[in-house]
């Protein structure tokens, strides 16, 4: 005599092989068991009398109304037709969501170049300077000057007339001056010799020239 | 698979040479061959006629384009249902799964070509497999209706056999629950079974 856990199992085992021995798919021991097992078991037999009734209104033909004639001549004359097919689908205006797309793209594209213009004409004449950043270049031959305190502002004009200096810039935190020769009277190398050899001028120093 | 599967299988693989070779004649025998039991698998997808011939046509369109590139890695027929598989739910996305209102066709239909038997029957299968998720219904009609292993299903509807099994439990612990009462019977006991 059978356990209540070995008739359980049974059950189960009959439960997973009713589909395959329905559809004649199961091996015939199976299909053998089962029979057995349908014999002792009202409560499998209920659910394999359902199963059966399942199977046999799955297998009724389908009451969608289809003319197959006709949907096959459809189908032929589209494979008659493949390149026409073909050519319209290829012609075919394209949806609303790729003309979105390629509008979203263009409105980008515009509003990406409109920045781009706009940071490069700021970058030529850039309002402010961070410290990480180089100075603006300083004109040829000029030389940064630095006059001492007791240097009197009358005899720091008179030099920088007499050598025909000009002040470009300055002074700035440590008290240098940038000036440039005015006219082409002297070279730079003689100016600064004049210049360091001056009383009053603690410094002068040729300004080198960055890119 | 039985005698009679492999015989269907290998008529089916002669037919497709002949379409790679492009014999229309071969097309129409298997359209003619599928059209029944397509419009079958498909109206559990949709009630919509227009709509299942549309996907029937796709469906044997791409077979004829692609008999040549068929491997025999499966049967003929679980390639074909799985195209219809795969273009059917594509139809639903474009078209939406509403049913047509072709309830007066139908009923012509039952009244001209169906006993009342068929009918009563009909009337039980749609009201038990209305309960149920459109996976479960497609893994019903593939195993009990189309005569397809789980193996078969795996393959149609590009899931693990697992995942096939799981949909065939829930389906049928759904129906052995519904469908007594649908036929004014008490339902089973409702016990888990594996």
């Amino acid at each position: 005599m059978k356990s209540p856990s070995d008739i359980d199992m049974d059950c189960a085992r009959a439960w997973d092989a009713m589909p395959w021995v329905l559809q004649h798919s199961a091996t015939p021991a199976l299909d053998e068991w089962l029979t057995q097992h349908l014999a002792q078991c009202a409560s499998c037999r209920a659910e394999f009398a359902q199963q059966s009734r399942l199977r046999r209104a799955l297998s009724l033909p389908s009451d969608i109304p289809l003319d197959a004639n006709a949907g096959l001549r459809r189908l032929l004359a589209r494979v008659d037709a493949p390149d026409t097919e073909e050519i319209s689908r290829r012609s075919r205006p394209p949806s609303w969501l790729t003309r979105a797309l390629v509008a979203a793209v263009l409105v980008q594209a515009l509003g990406i170049g409109v920045l781009g213009a706009k940071l490069w004409l700021e970058s030529a004449h850039p309002a402010y300077r961070t410290l990480s950043q180089n100075v603006m270049p300083a004109p040829a031959g000029a030389i940064h000057v630095v006059p001492d305190e007791s240097m009197k502002v009358a005899e720091w004009n008179a030099l920088l007339h007499s050598l025909h200096l000009q002040v470009v810039g300055g002074p700035n935190d440590v008290g240098a001056y940038t000036v440039v020769p005015a006219g082409a009277a002297a070279t730079s190398n003689d100016i600064l010799q004049k210049l360091r050899g001056t009383q009053g001028i603690r410094l002068a120093e040729p300004v080198a020239v960055t890119q | 698979m039985n005698d009679a599967d492999i015989d269907a299988d290998a008529t089916d693989r002669i037919l497709l040479q002949r379409m790679a070779s492009g014999d229309r004649t071969a097309l129409a025998v298997l359209y003619r061959s599928y059209h029944g039991r397509l419009c079958r698998f498909l109206s559990r997808l949709t009630r919509r006629a227009d709509v299942i011939e549309e996907v029937i046509n796709d469906c044997l369109w791409i077979t004829w384009q692609k008999a040549g590139s068929f491997h025999g890695d499966s049967r003929v027929s679980t390639w074909i249902i799985g195209i219809a598989y795969r273009c059917g739910l594509k139809a639903l996305r474009q078209h939406g799964d509403e049913p047509m209102e072709d309830d007066a066709l139908s009923e012509d239909r039952f009244l001209s070509h169906n006993p009342d038997e068929d009918r009563e029957l009909r009337d039980w299968l749609a009201k038990g497999l209305n309960r149920l998720s459109t996976d479960q219904r497609v893994v019903i009609e593939l195993v009990y209706g189309l005569g397809h292993t789980l193996d078969d299903v795996a393959v149609i509807m590009q899931c693990p056999v697992g995942t096939v099994k799981a949909r065939l439990f829930h389906a049928r612990v759904k129906l052995r629950n519904t469908l007594p009462l649908l036929a004014g019977e008490s339902p089973m006991r409702n016990e888990s079974a594996s």
